[in-house]
């Protein structure tokens, strides 16, 4: 009792040992925590497609050896560009949280790194990298162990590879330059993913197998491979480094987190020289629009994410170029306008609760619609113009342009509206702006979602476009009559919509950045599904657009434009008394996923008893 | 056309529950035209819920809430046209400087732009949020946030104003001109109501007052009847129920 009446003058840190293990347990309360609804069939979803991944790797180390190093590259790859693709990382437990503990910061970014162990994608790459000790197998028992320790030592570098990128960009993006940076490497690594096979075949031949072979051992996912084939001391030699590369990255981590830690940066603004410039003396959508313009100017996540979209654009018919394709290059434009509308979906989400002034100021829904719409239209449409233009006269394919005539401003007027309409439908809520932590490129909100909402816009806006598609084809130069005609159309009534919505259920909106989404009875999210269809639904909203797009309408356009080489399209491969039926097979498979996808939720939750509440 | 008659702003059985819990339970409040009105209540007793409720920024489960006569919910343009708001804890255009957003919320009410610029700037100048002139709104401190949001509220010149814990983080210079601005207000016939958890300010500009404890109205009324002979501190602690004191606990702190 004595003790406790004087104040410790003893306190000791916490042992290392101790930190960890808390992290560990702080990590796993979180995850506990957040696993409700929507979240625990993506968990089980990803885990369940992770762990396929890990166990194809392992076959791969049994029947296809000479794959394997490619194989853990791509594992490395999801390490590393994994956290750019949702914004920046998602980070449980922030630095922040224990800036104030007296512990050194080499001792917490361990702790840290404790923590990060403690999550499903760490076990299934551990899984994936058991490939190593029965490749290993094929050396003897000193292979297996050998194996064993590079399983180990390359998880925790990938592991850290990761933590060390995340870091790094939530301390130096700070600038527009350095977020358009983020952007750049974002949109060339989506485009390798969706792409990059076609200058692998370009490269394809004898004589680049012998440098591949040797890329992939030297990088970091590979030196578990070149242990196990090398001879003892190199082996040795070779996990010593590995061990030393883990220390380097913890050293760089610790210092990283400590410099965030007293750099105090609040979400992401630019420096800034000089006076702004005046407001316009200009009411309605015009003064919206002016705001949404210097948001778009100002806000790092927005720079990033357009740069991504642009670059995407960019990089991807320039890398079928690299195998003669040139019939995708005209469309540069048109590709930057769907995913400049993909990446600013959420575009109410991301300013937070600050619509209530929207709501309060009598009429504001109109102009704030339409400023929203006007300012989108400016920052994307006059570069897709001029990458439309470009691409048109680079490639000199003639046949395309009345297609990027017709379709473009089919599509900038679809992207306008649709932009709108799912902000304010289908709004994901995240962390209010001012209230954001120090990752620069991380809105809070949920990354699934948003990726879901993502995708809704990528088959919308497409989809939007189609009826000028249709005038192309009956009358080359109809479709731009059709495209002006549904683009402006669209942008009207879409817009149109979205701010009767607005209108309505404006307060709702509002309470939902605010508070969360209210538990409503009469309306059951996929988590009230069964998992057997939850798991289901999940799958097919994130494979449909395989057979849709790229197996089905892609190879269609081909055959009826009479482009007979047949790149990785399936239908094209066939003898050609099966490409037709293959293509409308493809096609059918992908709509009856979405149509899945999207309508057994629908009738599951229509035939709730507990839809009469509202 | 509302008529000074009618008071300022009137609820009448508003009601919002959030799952299980009723954060809001027939709450009655007459805010008499011309009045300083404070609301006080312990945290968590519905305080900022009722306003919210009342302004028009959360749709109430059941109950009705009039401005100088104009129901909020069925002519909310009208309604809104009257109140300035200061609610708390929301986001603001966040990547405008204090001066843009004032500038354009102004011209998005219908102001001319002169006037917009005139108040503007009168507003940036009182409240001194002109020094921070390249600042965006983003990087304000909590105290600059309270201001630039008092200074939306004001900008229409609105005949009542709703201001959720207007003096939080607040310093005591600022908070001596807000308290000067809002006597201004109200002897210029405007109407106040402040919802706060610091009783001697309340006593100091309030001249009603009405006390909230679980979602519900547990005293309401002039704030000389509702305080009496002692003062609205210990008369609080009465009404909302006295918890246990800690002096028992957290020996380990006396050394």
């Amino acid at each position: 009792m004595a003790q406790l009446l004087t104040p410790d003058r003893a306190v000791t840190a916490p042992r290392p040992a101790a930190l960890a293990r808390h992290m560990v347990g702080m990590r796993l309360a979180l995850m506990r925590n957040s696993l409700r609804g929507d979240n625990v069939t993506n968990l089980y979803t990803g885990a369940a497609l992770g762990l396929i991944l890990a166990l194809g790797t392992i076959a791969v180390a049994v029947l296809w050896p000479v794959y394997l190093p490619l194989c853990l590259a791509v594992w490395l790859s999801g390490w590393i560009f994994g956290p750019l693709l949702i914004g920046g990382g998602s980070e449980a437990l922030r630095p922040e949280y224990f800036s104030l503990l007296p512990v050194t910061p080499g001792r917490i970014a361990a702790a840290l790194l404790a923590g990060a162990f403690a999550g499903p994608a760490p076990l299934i790459t551990l899984i994936a990298l058991l490939s190593l000790p029965v490749y290993g197998w094929r050396f003897g028992p000193g292979g297996v162990l050998i194996g064993l320790v590079a399983a180990v030592t390359t998880l925790v570098t990938l592991v850290m590879i990761s933590r060390v990128i995340v870091a790094t960009i939530g301390l130096f993006v700070r600038s527009r330059a350095t977020a358009a940076a983020v952007g750049v490497v974002t949109g060339t690594a989506i485009a390798l993913c969706s792409n990059g096979w076609a200058p692998l075949i370009a490269l394809g031949g004898t004589d680049s197998a012998a440098w591949s072979h040797v890329l992939v051992r030297v990088l970091p996912s590979g030196w578990g491979v070149a242990a196990v084939e090398a001879p003892w001391p190199l082996a040795v030699a070779i996990l010593v480094a590995a061990a030393g590369l883990i220390a380097l990255l913890l050293t760089a981590w610790a210092s990283l987190l400590s410099r965030r830690v007293v750099s105090a940066a609040r979400g992401g603004v630019p420096p800034r020289r000089g006076a702004p410039r005046p407001f316009p003396a200009a009411g309605g959508a015009r003064a919206a629009a002016a705001k949404e313009l210097r948001t778009w100017w100002r806000d790092l996540v927005r720079i990033q994410l357009l740069v991504t979209a642009f670059s995407y654009a960019v990089v991807s018919p320039l890398l079928l170029v690299t195998i003669g394709a040139w019939m995708v290059v005209p469309f540069t434009g048109l590709i930057a306008i769907v995913m400049a509308a993909a990446s600013s979906a959420n575009l109410y989400g991301a300013d937070g609760t600050a619509l209530w002034l929207t709501l309060m100021t009598p009429g504001a829904e109109r102009a704030d619609v339409r400023g929203r719409q006007l300012a989108w239209l400016l920052v994307v449409g006059p570069a897709a113009v001029v990458l439309s233009l470009t691409g048109l006269l680079v490639s000199g394919q003639s046949w395309a342009w009345p297609w990027v005539l017709g379709l473009l401003p089919a599509l900038l007027g679809g992207g306008a509206g649709v932009v709108v309409l799912l902000a304010v439908t289908s709004l994901v809520p995240g962390t209010d702006p001012h209230k954001r932590g120090g990752n620069p490129l991380s809105t809070g909100a949920d990354e699934s979602a948003e990726t879901g909402l993502a995708w809704l816009v990528l088959i919308t806006v497409p989809a939007t476009a189609l009826p000028a598609a249709g005038a192309v084809l009956l009358h080359p130069w109809a479709g731009l009559a059709v495209g002006v005609l549904t683009g402006a159309l669209s942008a009207w009534g879409l817009g149109w919509i979205a701010r009767r919505r607005l209108e309505k259920r404006g307060i709702e909106l509002l309470n939902l950045m605010k508070h969360g989404p209210a538990p409503q009875p009469g309306k059951p999210a996929t988590a009230d599904l069964p998992l057997r269809h939850r798991i289901g639904v999940t799958i097919c909203h994130t494979i449909a657009w395989l057979p849709l797009f790229p197996q089905g309408l892609v190879p269609l356009v081909m055959k009826i434009f009479g482009f007979e080489d047949p790149v990785w399209f399936l239908a094209l491969h066939l003898p050609p008394l099966w490409q037709w039926p293959t293509i409308i097979f493809m096609i059918a498979t992908g709509l009856l996923m979405y149509g899945y996808a999207f309508l057994i939720p629908m009738r599951l939750s229509s035939s709730s008893p507990a839809t009469t509440t509202e | 056309m509302p008529t000074h008659r009618e008071p300022a702003l009137r609820v009448a059985g508003l009601r919002k529950a959030f799952g299980d819990h009723v954060a809001a339970d027939d709450i009655q409040l007459t805010v008499p035209a011309g009045s300083c009105y404070g609301l006080v209540g312990p945290n968590g007793a519905g305080k900022t819920t009722t306003l919210a409720m009342a302004v028009g920024l959360l749709r109430p489960d059941a109950g009705r809430a009039e401005i100088f006569g104009v129901d909020v919910w069925s002519d909310p343009v009208r309604a809104k046209g009257l109140i300035g708001v200061l609610p708390d804890g929301n986001a603001m255009p966040e990547r405008l400087t204090g001066r843009e957003v004032l500038t354009y919320l102004g011209l998005l009410r219908g102001l001319p732009h002169e006037v917009v610029a005139e108040r503007t700037g009168d507003l940036l100048q009182v409240l001194e949020l002109d020094a921070a002139e390249r600042t965006l709104v983003i990087e304000y401190s909590t105290g600059m946030r309270k201001k630039i949001g008092l200074a939306v509220a004001l900008l229409h010149a609105p005949r009542l104003l709703v201001l959720d814990e207007p003096f939080e983080a607040v310093d005591p210079v600022s908070a001596a001109t807000i308290r000067a601005i809002l006597r201004g207000f109200i002897g210029g016939g405007g109407s106040v109501i402040i919802s706060s958890h610091v009783m001697p300010l309340v006593e100091q500009i309030c001249d009603h007052v009405g006390v909230i404890s679980d979602g519900r109205v547990v005293a309401a009324g002039p704030l000389a009847d509702v305080r009496g002979a002692a003062t609205l501190e210990d008369t609080f602690v009465d009404l909302v129920g006295a918890r246990p004191r800690a002096t028992e606990g957290l020996a380990w702190l006396s050394s």
